[in-house]
């Protein structure tokens, strides 16, 4: 007996009338005792009276959440509607509050209901809690199937063993209890690092990378799953199953012609084109600088910015004879367009980079070149 | 035997007044005996069935809804008809539990855990529909109100919407409501059993409940809390459920009557249910003294008193549909009754108001035999009803030239089946495994266990 | 439990005797205050779980690999004039009838994607009809042979070209030498360079003989032309000049002639802002056909009787108008319409109105009688047509012989008489098939056995058909679209046929085999030069233009067309002794035609899904055809529609389901030839059911108008699928729902004159919330539903231009149709004689959308522009948006209907490179809907961008409006008050469909006006 009493929880007394259980309670509760409490495995009527409880603020709680669950709710769909991602849905303004009553009603039975289910299990109750001494005791047994029982705690400030014996036996317990705390659960003292537990996460985080690389990677993209990423048809640039060189883009048949496009009635002819190609454009500031542009990205790479010949391929590439020869700056327009259109020598055709427009710009912007560098007399006035 | 047939006395909730222990042991039994063989074969039929529902869908994820027989104009077919089914279902227990425990009714105290486990068990079937019946079933995680990628939100004035909402809410409603009810009777358990196993899960699930009447305190208002939101809860979610039909604009559901309607025809439906399972579960588990025939007659009272009302709403759909002088809406309930789906509408009718008339009658009222059968024709009634809203409206619309017949499919019927499976097979689980009656609630109720108040 | 296993709680943990404590005072407030995860050491769930969702994290990012690189793959000699994502166009020529419509091909890096008219087209003026949109699929079809295919024994396997060609050539040499026959099958042969090309082959190798032959053609309307006017090419009907068409069982709006044409200028003098110059339709026919759905006035009467018909109106007209004209007068003097109608029960009231109205409009009326109609009537015709001045010798005749398009004449029956001749007795060596399906369409004269008489028998086609099974030398060739040709469409106008895409197997065209057995050399370039050749020598003289060859033929190619300066119209006197050569045959008992069919031109177009699936025009009825018969014979026979029937005529049976339509005379059956091809690939083969075998040779020639014996088979049912439920107009209850509904409007064109009230409005529809306000451009359109006749042609040029997939007849039966426009055809009135009417029926994009409000992820919303927008991508596929539909055009993937159809057909890569790079290619459970060619408008407002100025609801044309042989369908927007658009959405016509709802489509239907006859005469 002694010896345990350190160990000692508290003394439980068990009843069998209800009625007994009641005047008793209400007799320990008269004698001040704070940490004491009554068992029965269904709720006696009138009890929490006889114990002297406080009136449960579950009910505030319920309130409180439930009105939050509203305008959270509200928030939400005007939020979302209105300002983050306004729509036309059907004509409607975008904040139509009786579309959007059902959600609130629904926010609020949520929020209230379940968080003051959790508010009592967890903040009240301190729910989960399996290491109470009085589990596994024959008196929490006996509650279980019909007794029900007084328990005064050992750390109350008025408990003393005997006095607590005494009192319930007066109060006519059927039976008395000792509840002691187990010394194993006393003295435990946890290994922070438990080997189990490391291995276990190590397996937990190897399964999530694995299942997360085949899902994200793998699975998502098997039948069924489309996310019409892959469209059975060929974009612009690119790759075609279908062709053995794998080019989407065709080239059109030979002697084919399209809509738009123009008849080069002098292939082959520079002269003819000399003596009918007349430029149309006339020199303006915009005409020189869509030249200049045209000019620069095309044609200096070879020809140098100032049609000097002497160009950043220098080396890796025959230089081309300059354009202020005396040969170019006699050509009429028509022959630079001839060239530009069907090359010459080793310059190819730069029929598919430059428009018709942009050639003759182009023209334009070489003779200002060869202008500048032999200027004349008048061009000084 | 005369007694049993006087009003004049309320009659005892538990009848021939057994010990607290005898409660324990009573239904506790059945998690303690060895499964019996009824119960083994119950489990494989149910099974079975929901393996066959299994399989259904999962060719038609794989291959896609074209598996069913939905067409063109017929959008919405079996797997809405099924969801509308289910969640009429779940509406019973919810409301035995909560209204029938605001109105103090303690003749509920012997089927409202039943009950409850059962709406659980109905809205998780229910709750599978809306998810599979969609074209890209992977894709579901966008009916959840969360922002995709470009930031792009939910649509909340789409009935569909409101439906994820109640549906959900319900759904977790229900369960903690179950559950919190459950805690102190796993506690029994778990004091009561001697396995390790079992000790384990049932002193998890009692999360160290320990029968202390300041928890009792705080308990009981929980439970009033729970109760007062529940009961407005189950009426508004079958009401968003007819939203989906009332809010369009179709002839024959774009109708005003159909909130009060569909609640009305889920309470029918769902008691219908219980009732039957009940009578199967009292006489296998021999708890004919706790849910006792009274509370059965009781069941079937209401039953009436639903179907009346749901016969009623068809005859005002008739008049409205008249009245309105709306050529389309008149149309539409003259095919009900007279074109192509005729068969199932007066499927229906029979099922729904003709037959529950014999509950006017105490004695057929009393006999479990009657009672059983007339509870199965309204649960099929009330399937043909959902089947005849959905179908018949969208088969034949506005312009004739979209018009089309709608013929299910093996699928469709295989999907039906499993959603039945997947029911019973989690209610014979549930009755195995976890206590069918709510052991403290019962105690409450007994005379002798409440202190004599002078 | 043990409490190594089971701790409860981080506290337990580490503070066993402080969570001791806890618990002992549990009932104290705050005890958990000094509870705080973060001070704890060790490892707490909180970083337990952190670390799992980090590992997670890392995991997936670090090995991702995302499906798709960007791969680029740019050209690397990029061609002058195509610039990437800018589409190019072709002019070119269709040859899928012998109409040779010229065509504008949309290219997309040098892929062809589209088909349109080619708007410099004389005659047909940029409009094209659905098989024409569709050929395209024949193309890319994945079943094209590759190779050429030689037969050993009953099955076959490819040879190399050369070899083939050495055999074909050996072969044609050695018939040459030993003087056997070297018979050549061809289509009808109407171009310049085919005409030399074979002139130069009948040179070198003389005894080869031409059979040339056409199943569309009209032979009869032919043999009577020479009969009448001393010419084998009959004058063509200018419609747009006539004010009263009367058609004899003809469907010169449905398929027969130049039917775009024909509805182009039909529909030219159905424009109501000129209620006068409304022309009248008079359609006498057995069946419903589209003709008889636009016509004003329709006589359902057995084709049989239609020559007595115009025997007894000529006689009356010779009565009213006095005319003296012995040779005729002799044949009708027995006849008259008061005899006439009361055989026939008829009204003769009608009659005489018809009668009256060829008078009151001479040379303003015109009779067409039926491509397969009997010679007779066509004669007699010829002769009313000239007695009420429908052929006068000046421009303004309506009937002119300015299509003279035929170059080498068609062979005649004794021809072909004589080819099965020399194939019994063996003088037959080598034939070759140009091109052509004998074996299937000749089945009149058992080609297939025949053929397998001839030691050698050579086949050019592109794709597997009877005769190629049938032969013993396959070569693949070119499509249409990889071929270079020239074509003569009237007297002085020819058409240019080039190549969009380098043959997509490596094939040569046929004409190029001809020129290799021609020049003993096979060579891929050598049809090109030749075509060159031949206009260079024989149109460029003509031409006199002051231009070299090469920028002349440079221009024709562009243009694609090209009319001679001078046109020389011959004007042949009608020789009236024809009528003499009329005999008057009785035929009583059932009564059958076999028409063109309308969807696969004869057979030719069998293996083309788009057009298999195409609703036919008048039953609505896909991937089938079926023998057409009236509610009361059906049921005289003790039969509903799809079941079958056995059909006994000129002596060979076969099976058909039959279907109920109404309009169709008593006793009469009419059949559509062209399906049940026996060898069609997998989409095409055994669908539908094989008329031609019934048919006699003679047939062909002189008209598909015979005799029949009918067995019921009641037992035997074969369900066809048509998208739409069909009720007998004898049930009251859904009788005439879409007038009742004011789904279709329409009224007498006489009541709109006098100013009545043709359309009625709802007027107090009325929003509850403020309506959406829309400036800039609000795109709308308006159908006029006086033009439409309803040709499907805007249906199929939706499925090119949108990607819309084949879904097979299983999924029709279901319900499921895809096409994003129909046309809903509403019958009403009585089961004979019902009234029809068209209704295109596209997304209405409601500016209150009801399919937008339900949609719980909004996949589907309004666009600042005032198109209701389908998001696929965000589309989970709930259907409640269809369900919410007042119109029902949203259409479901149900599958993945390009891997469901035919296993995976429409998952070949070929046909990868035909779709619409502009639109998303939908996969399964996702709804889609017309979008009004959005990629269009995105394409206009980025030009509009480039060039600084607002977008213009004239800058899009969407595909159906494009394609729309009747310019029935206008596109535009709705705020720009000056605009053609804006004009007709305001019309006092218009109305939308189902107003009451409010929904506010924006889409107009203008509401047809009936020319009916006024009742006073």
């Amino acid at each position: 007996m002694e010896i345990d009493n350190k160990n000692l929880y508290g003394v439980g007394a068990l009843f069998t009338s209800p009625d007994k259980v009641s005047e008793a309670a209400a007799k320990i509760a008269e004698q001040g005792y704070q940490n004491w409490d009554v068992h029965s495995s269904y709720p006696i009527h009138g009890m929490p009276k006889k114990m002297k409880l406080k009136w449960s603020p579950l009910g505030y709680v319920a309130l409180i959440l439930g009105l939050s669950g509203t305008s959270f709710g509200l928030f939400l769909t005007y939020w979302t509607m209105s300002v983050d991602y306004p729509m036309i849905i059907g004509g409607k303004p975008s904040f139509s509050l009786p579309a959007f009553i059902p959600v609130l009603f629904e926010l609020t039975v949520l929020l209230a209901a379940v968080g003051t289910a959790l508010t009592m299990l967890f903040i009240l109750f301190k729910f989960p809690n399996n290491r109470h001494p009085l589990h596994d005791t024959d008196y929490m047994r006996e509650i279980s199937v019909d007794k029900s029982g007084i328990l005064i705690e050992a750390n109350d400030k008025k408990f003393n063993y005997d006095e607590v014996h005494t009192l319930l036996t007066s109060l006519g317990a059927d039976k008395i209890l000792d509840i002691h705390l187990d010394p194993s659960e006393v003295n435990y003292t946890p290994k922070i690092l438990e080997p189990k537990f490391l291995i276990f996460i190590i397996i937990v985080a190897f399964l999530t990378s694995f299942l997360g690389y085949f899902v994200n990677n793998k699975l998502l993209f098997m039948p069924p799953f489309d996310f019409m990423v892959d469209q059975h048809r060929n974009d612009v640039q690119s790759r075609s199953k279908f062709f053995a060189d794998g080019f989407g883009m065709r080239q059109p048949v030979e002697g084919t012609v399209a809509r738009g496009q123009k008849y080069y009635p002098f292939s082959g002819k520079p002269e003819l084109a000399e003596a009918n190609l007349i430029n149309p454009l006339l020199t303006t500031e915009e005409v020189l600088a869509l030249g200049k542009k045209k000019y620069n990205t095309f044609c200096s790479p070879c020809h140098d910015y100032h049609g000097t010949g002497n160009s950043r391929l220098n080396g890796q590439f025959p230089n081309p004879p300059s354009l202020h020869s005396e040969k170019v700056r006699n050509w009429k327009d028509g022959h630079i367009y001839h060239i530009i259109v069907e090359g010459q020598n080793i310059m190819p055709s730069y029929a598919s980079q430059l428009t018709e427009k942009e050639r003759w710009a182009v023209i334009l912007y070489i003779r200002a070149l060869q202008r500048s560098l032999n200027a004349k007399e008048e061009d000084l006035k | 035997m005369k007694a049993q047939y006087d009003y004049t006395i309320e009659p005892e909730v538990i009848e021939n007044s057994p010990t607290l222990a005898q409660i324990n042991d009573v239904i506790a039994a059945p998690m303690e005996a060895p499964p019996t063989k009824g119960w083994k074969i119950a489990l494989a039929i149910s099974s079975t069935m929901l393996l066959i529902g299994a399989i259904s869908l999962g060719f038609s994820f794989y291959y896609g809804t074209g598996l069913w027989g939905n067409n063109q104009p017929v959008g919405w077919a079996f797997p809405i008809v099924n969801f509308v089914f289910w969640v009429g279902i779940g509406h019973a227990g919810t409301l035995i539990s909560a209204i029938l425990f605001l109105f103090r009714q303690k003749w509920r105290t012997g089927i409202a855990r039943f009950a409850e486990a059962m709406t659980i068990f109905a809205v998780m079937t229910a709750g599978i529909f809306p998810l599979i019946h969609t074209g890209r079933p992977w894709l579901a995680g966008y009916l959840f109100p969360l922002p995709n990628q470009h930031g792009l939100w939910v649509n909340f004035t789409s009935p569909l919407l409101w439906d994820v909402f109640a549906v959900s809410t319900y759904f977790t409603v229900s369960l903690v409501f179950w559950y919190v009810g459950l805690i102190p009777d796993f506690a029994m358990l778990r004091d009561r059993t001697k396995e390790k196993v079992k000790k384990f899960f049932y002193s998890l699930l009692s999360l160290g409940w320990r029968h202390s009447n300041r928890h009792w305190n705080h308990y009981e208002m929980l439970y009033l809390v729970l109760a007062g939101f529940a009961t407005p809860l189950v009426l508004s979610v079958h009401t968003i459920v007819s939203f989906d039909f009332a809010v369009s604009i179709l002839p024959g559901w774009h109708t005003t009557i159909f909130p009060p309607y569909f609640v009305a025809g889920a309470v029918f439906s769902g008691f219908a249910m219980v009732q039957n399972v009940l009578i199967i579960l009292r006489k296998i588990f021999k708890m004919e003294h706790i849910i006792t025939i009274d509370t059965l007659e009781k069941m079937n009272k209401v039953l009436l008193a639903t179907g009346m009302m749901v016969g009623y709403a068809y005859g005002m759909e008739f008049f409205i549909a008249w009245y309105s002088g709306n050529p389309l809406e008149s149309f539409v309930f003259v095919n009900r009754a007279f074109g192509n789906y005729a068969w199932a509408y007066w499927i229906m009718v029979t099922c729904n108001v003709v037959i529950p008339q014999l509950f006017w009658i105490r004695k057929l009222r009393r006999n479990l035999v009657v009672m059983f059968i007339v509870g199965v024709f309204v649960n099929v009634g009330m399937w043909f009803e959902r089947f005849v809203i959905t179908v018949t409206s969208l088969s034949r619309d506005f312009l004739p030239s979209s018009w089309d017949y709608y013929k299910p499919t093996l699928t469709d019927f295989g999907i039906l089946i499993g959603s039945f499976g997947l029911f019973f097979t989690l209610v014979i689980l549930f009755i195995k495994f976890a206590p069918v009656v709510s052991i403290s609630e019962v105690k409450g109720v007994l005379k002798s266990s409440q202190p004599h108040h002078h | 439990m043990s409490l190594e296993t089971f701790w409860k709680s981080p506290t337990d943990l580490k503070f066993p005797l402080l969570s001791k404590e806890a618990k002992e005072k549990e009932f104290i407030d705050g005890v958990t205050d000094d509870f705080n995860p973060n001070e704890l050491k060790g490892l707490s769930r909180r970083k337990f779980l952190a670390l799992t969702a980090a590992t997670l994290a890392v995991s997936t990012v670090a090995c991702t690999d995302y499906h798709d690189k960007g791969e680029i793959i740019p050209y690397n000699k990029k061609p002058e004039n195509v610039i990437p994502g800018i589409a190019n166009y072709y002019a070119s020529t269709c040859t899928g009838c012998s109409n040779h419509c010229g065509i504008l091909i949309k290219t997309r890096e040098g892929r062809p994607i589209k088909i349109d008219g080619n708007p410099d087209d004389p005659i047909t003026k940029g409009k094209i009809c659905a098989i024409g949109q569709a050929s395209i699929l024949n193309l890319y079809d994945p079943e094209r042979y590759r190779k050429p295919r030689k037969r050993n024994g009953t099955n076959f396997s490819d040879i190399k070209w050369q070899e083939a060609f050495n055999e074909l050539l050996s072969k044609v040499k050695l018939a040459n030498n030993t003087g056997s026959e070297i018979a050549i099958i061809t289509p009808k042969i109407e171009s310049p360079s085919q005409k030399r090309l074979f002139e130069l082959f009948l040179q070198k190798y003389p005894t080869t003989k031409i059979y040339s032959y056409d199943t569309m053609t009209d032979y009869p309307r032919r043999r009577a032309s020479e009969l009448c006017f001393l010419t084998p090419e009959p004058p063509v009907a200018d419609i747009s000049k006539a004010k009263v068409i009367v058609a004899l069982e003809s469907n010169f709006l449905g398929n027969e002639g130049n039917f775009v044409k024909n509805i182009a200028q039909f529909t030219e003098n159905r424009n109501i802002d000129n209620p006068e110059n409304f022309n009248r339709l008079y359609a006498i026919e057995g069946i419903m056909t589209i003709t008889g759905a636009n016509a004003d006035i329709r006589i359902p009467l057995n084709p049989t009787k239609l020559l007595d018909l115009v025997l007894s109106l000529i006689s009356d007209l010779l009565n009213v108008k006095q005319i003296a004209n012995g040779t005729v007068y002799e044949k009708v003097k027995n006849y008259n319409l008061e005899k006439f109608a009361k055989e026939n029960n008829l009204e003769t009231k009608q009659l005489k109105y018809l009668l009256r109205d060829l008078v009151e409009n001479y040379g303003k009326a015109v009779v067409i009688a039926g491509d397969k109609m009997p010679v007779d009537l066509h004669i007699a015709v010829n002769i009313l047509n000239d007695l009420i001045g429908a052929r006068q010798e000046n421009n303004e005749s309506i009937l002119i012989h300015d299509f003279e398009t035929l170059l080498t004449p068609l062979s005649t029956l004794n021809d072909f008489e004589e080819l099965i001749q020399k194939v019994k007795s063996g003088k037959i060596s080598v034939l070759i098939n140009f091109d052509t399906n004998p074996a299937f369409d000749l089945s009149s004269m058992e080609f297939e056995s025949l053929m397998r008489k001839i030691p050698f028998t050579a086949t050019m086609t592109d794709s597997e058909t009877e005769t190629a099974l049938a032969s013993n030398l396959i070569f693949p060739i070119n499509h249409n679209f990889e071929s270079w040709g020239d074509y003569k469409v009237s007297n002085n106008t020819y058409t240019t046929q080039q190549p969009v895409i380098e043959p997509l197997y490596g094939t040569y065209q046929k004409e190029d085999i001809l020129l290799g057995i021609l020049n003993e050399k096979l060579d891929k370039n050598s049809y090109h030069k030749f075509v060159k050749e031949t206009w260079s020598t024989q149109i460029f003289p003509q031409s006199n233009s002051g231009v070299n060859f090469n920028e002349f033929w440079t221009s024709v190619l562009h243009d694609g067309v090209y009319q001679l300066p001078s046109s020389k119209t011959s004007f042949p006197k009608i020789n009236y002794d024809a009528i003499n050569s009329i005999t008057q045959q009785s035929k009583s008992g059932y009564t059958l035609t076999l028409k063109n069919s309308y969807n696969t031109a004869n057979g030719k177009y069998q293996n083309n899904g788009w057009l298999l699936e195409l609703p036919h025009p008048i039953s609505k009825i896909t991937w089938d055809n079926y023998a057409v018969v009236s509610e009361r014979t059906a049921h005289k026979l003790g039969l509903e529609s799809n079941k079958m029937i056995q059909i006994k005529a000129n002596g060979k049976l076969m099976e058909i389901p039959i279907f109920i339509l109404p309009g169709t005379v008593d006793d009469h059956f009419s059949i559509e030839i062209g399906f049940g091809r026996r060898a069609a690939g997998t989409i095409g083969k055994e669908v539908g059911f094989d008329a031609f075998p019934i048919t006699t040779l003679k047939q062909m020639f002189e008209g598909y108008l015979m005799n029949l014996e009918v067995i019921p088979l009641p037992n035997k049912e074969y369900k066809l699928a048509t998208t739409v439920e069909h009720h007998s107009l004898n049930d009251n209850f859904t009788k005439d729902l879409a007038k009742k509904r004011h789904i279709i409007q329409d009224g007498i064109l006489a009541d709109f004159i006098a100013g009545k009230e043709i359309v009625e409005h709802t007027h107090d529809a009325k929003s509850i919330v403020p309506e959406i306000e829309y400036n800039g451009v609000k795109w709308a359109m308006v159908i006029d539903m006086n033009k439409c006749v309803g040709c499907n042609a805007c249906v199929v040029a939706c499925n090119v231009e949108n990607n819309i997939p084949i879904i097979g007849k299983d999924q029709v039966q279901r319900g499921r149709e895809m096409q994003w426009i129909r046309i809903d055809t509403y019958y009403t009135g009585n089961q004979d004689n019902p009234e029809v009417a068209n209704q295109p029926m596209l997304c209405q994009h409601c500016d209150h959308a009801p399919c937008e409000n339900v949609c719980p992820v909004v996949a589907t919303t309004h666009s600042p522009d005032g198109l209701n927008q389908m998001v696929y991508n965000r589309c989970v596929g709930t259907r409640y948006c269809s369900n919410n539909c007042p119109y029902k055009v949203r259409r479901f993937n149900f599958y993945d209907y390009r891997d469901q159809f035919a296993n995976h057909y429409q998952k070949a890569d070929s046909l990868a490179l035909m779709m619409n790079p502009e639109v998303t290619v939908r996969s399964r459970g996702v709804m889609e809907k017309c979008t009004f060619c959005i990629q269009r408008i995105s394409e206009a407002k980025a030009s509009a961008i480039a060039e600084g100025r607002q977008v213009r609801g004239t800058d899009v044309k969407t595909a159906c409006q494009e394609a729309c042989p009747a310019s029935a369908i206008k596109f535009g927007s709705s705020n720009e008050p000056d605009s053609e658009l804006y004009y007709w959405r305001n019309h006092k016509l218009g109305y939308h469909v189902l107003e009451e709802l409010n929904v506010k489509p924006n889409v107009t239907y203008i509401a047809r006006l009936r020319n009916k006859v006024e009742t006073k005469i």
